[in-house]
């Protein structure tokens, strides 16, 4: 089939004003930037704030027992008699691909007494080895994690203040213990962590999972929780589901449940800002379309004389529209090229070296979960394919109605110059 | 009468320590008023069992109580074994406890107010609130005649607006021809029954009669209970203020 020479005529038209085509085409690839690097910029955000919901405590996926939520009544355990029950269980947790690490965990409600003052807390048994490698409570500022199976505590910054305690000092820990009696141990400060989020810092107190174990009366193989890290948040509800069957053939009366229903409000805030993303689209490229629309109106008035010829000579107004068409075309194609050529660098740049901004702004917690204030971005897969269909379109849209009045120019008075 | 039946045991006893009859002339705010104020001031020791049935565990608590008025009280548990020696004190609105295989004394925090008390249905506000019953509440005789054979009064408590107490309204059965209670029933503001409390064998206890025993029930759980049953009881025992000390919840076994 042989070629349409529109194509041909379109393409090269684009060189005749070579500047006007340079900056139609930078302001196209402008726009295609700023979608990208915007919709990137809202998913890092929405990103930060997950990975922050999520790694500082609960982990992307829990297992605990059917009706330990949403009470987290102390009697609601799940394990076994001893320690190697709690191993096979990490060992199915820790099997599923896009699990990286989990830690199991045992909580009882309780006062924490130093010399002068007492606090209501909650008591974190942690596993301290595969905890480090699933929350980020135990990265402790001061001091250091306790010792398994040693009565050492590790308390927020805000009950060290409360309690006037600080490393080296002793607590008196009263907890209710599973068989109803008043479960009281000496614990030793030996650290304290600061994770942003004050409720937590006034009431967390991290201890070993066997110290913990022992105070409220539980065997060394029952436990509330195990908290997995699933490297990809989205990931961790497939996970749950492939983990419950495994879980239940191996007889345990345990379930996963993924972050996503443990924290709605935060899949609901990233709900929100993923259905807010097309409003960037459309105002970056509402904006855009005039200047191009204005770019090749002006184009096709000048070859107004040009056009009239062609269809003096018998050229078809489809003709004439699809040699402004191709233009656009052409102007849309080597605008993405410029755009991601642009963006590519500066987004890779930017997710590798996310902005801290911690010079200008402190770290806040929303609804629970701490946000720092660094800027990150991700890399917006979908929405490099939307910008740049929509960059196609608008070139397209915006040239439509010059193409129409090119086409539909009336021939004689046009080259008569009336 | 003091009706305040949550409170800690020893209270109860002293509240329910009635000795004679009531005269036809009085009103029911009178009857309540006349044993509220022989209540005070009383003094108590016993020697009881608090037995605690949850879903998840039975556990009985043997204990000693010490006690002066509605504002001083301190109990020790002598059993089982790994609660042996805790202890509990209050003086007014305070309440500390004495842990003996720490040998610490922690004060109880006014935001741990509402929690359980030993595991028990009891909270510790219910050992620390010592409202006296006229001045918080109305009281009217809401039904007097005979029930299940016996001729009782009902009265019914409705808090006055201005008094700061946690019940929308307590109804109380009594005896008449003791002024024995039968049963007190809690209601929540919205007038839904929070709890219940049961009472029955009625003994002569420190030459006086009392309810033995007394059994609570929570609405909302109703398989569960706290229960207490007093095996010694004496008045009058001549326990100062200064008895009621952090020395003496330390030391005294």
């Amino acid at each position: 089939m042989k070629k349409s020479p529109w194509w041909t005529i379109g393409w090269r038209n684009m060189g005749r004003s070579r500047r006007r085509t340079y900056i139609t085409a930078a302001a196209l690839a402008g726009g295609y930037f700023s979608i990208v690097v915007l919709v990137g910029l809202s998913r890092g955000i929405v990103a930060e704030m997950i990975a922050n919901g999520t790694d500082l405590i609960a982990g992307q996926l829990q297992v605990h027992a059917p009706d330990y939520l949403p009470d987290k009544s102390i009697y609601e355990t799940f394990g076994g008699v001893d320690r190697a029950s709690i191993d096979s269980l990490l060992t199915i947790v820790e099997s599923d691909p896009d699990i990286s690490a989990a830690a199991p965990r045992v909580y009882a409600g309780g006062l924490i007494g130093s010399d002068n003052f007492t606090v209501p807390g909650q008591l974190m048994g942690v596993d301290v080895d595969r905890e480090s490698s699933v929350s980020r409570i135990v990265r402790v500022d001061e001091g250091r994690l306790p010792r398994p199976g040693t009565n050492e505590a590790v308390l927020g910054g805000e009950m060290a203040r409360q309690l006037e305690v600080a490393i080296g000092d002793e607590l008196v820990v009263v907890a209710p213990s599973v068989d109803g009696s008043m479960g009281n141990d000496l614990f030793t400060v030996v650290g304290i962590y600061n994770s942003g989020i004050v409720e937590l810092d006034a009431t967390t107190v991290i201890v070993s999972i066997e110290a913990l174990q022992y105070l409220i009366f539980l065997d060394e193989g029952q436990i509330h929780e195990i908290a997995a890290v699933v490297l990809d948040p989205w990931d961790a509800e497939d996970a749950a589901d492939r983990l419950n069957p495994l879980l239940q053939s191996s007889g345990h009366e345990a379930e996963a449940v993924p972050w996503t229903e443990l924290r709605p409000e935060l899949v609901e805030y990233a709900n929100l800002v993923s259905a807010s993303e097309f409003i960037i689209v459309i105002v970056v490229f509402g904006m855009a379309i005039f200047g191009v629309a204005n770019t090749m109106l002006m184009a096709t008035y000048e070859r107004r004389r040009e056009f009239a010829l062609l269809l003096a000579l018998g050229a078809s107004p489809w003709g004439v529209i699809k040699s402004v068409l191709a233009e656009a075309i052409a102007l849309g194609f080597i605008s993405i090229l410029a755009g991601v050529v642009f963006t590519a660098p500066f987004l890779i740049w930017w997710h590798v070296a996310p902005l801290d901004l911690s010079f200008a702004s402190g770290g806040f917690s929303m609804s629970g979960s701490y946000v720092s204030p660094v800027l990150r971005v991700e890399y917006p897969w979908s929405a490099i394919v939307v910008a740049s269909v929509s960059l196609f379109g608008t070139a397209v849209l915006a040239a439509t109605y010059p193409a129409i009045r090119s086409a539909r120019l009336p021939a004689a008075d046009t080259l008569a110059g009336r | 009468m003091k009706f305040s039946w949550s409170k800690a045991a020893p209270l109860v006893i002293a509240a329910t320590s009635i000795g004679s009859p009531l005269t036809a002339q009085e009103t029911a705010a009178e009857i309540v008023d006349r044993i509220d104020q022989m209540w005070r001031g009383e003094s108590s020791r016993a020697a009881m069992e608090m037995t605690v049935v949850t879903e998840h565990w039975t556990r009985t608590i043997e204990m000693t109580a010490v006690s002066l008025g509605s504002t001083h009280s301190l109990i020790r548990i002598l059993a089982p074994r790994r609660d042996a020696g805790t202890a509990t004190l209050k003086v007014d609105n305070d309440i500390w406890n004495y842990l003996p295989r720490v040998d610490r004394t922690i004060k109880i925090p006014s935001s741990m107010m509402g929690s359980s008390w030993m595991g028990s249905h009891m909270t510790n506000d219910d050992l620390v609130k010592e409202s006296r019953i006229i001045e918080d509440y109305d009281i009217d005789v809401s039904f007097s005649g005979v029930r299940d054979g016996t001729d009782v009064w009902e009265f019914t408590l409705t808090p006055k607006e201005e008094a700061a107490v946690i019940w929308g309204s307590i109804v109380e059965e009594v005896r008449k021809d003791d002024l024995m209670p039968t049963w007190v029933r809690y209601f929540d503001e919205r007038g839904d029954l929070v709890r219940t409390l049961t009472f029955d064998d009625y003994r002569t206890m420190g030459g006086r009669l009392i309810p033995a025993h007394m059994t609570m029930i929570p609405i909302d759980k109703p398989e569960e209970s706290t229960s207490f049953r007093y095996n010694e009881l004496e008045f009058g025992i001549g326990v100062e203020e200064s008895f009621f000390s952090l020395r003496r919840l330390r030391s005294e076994r």
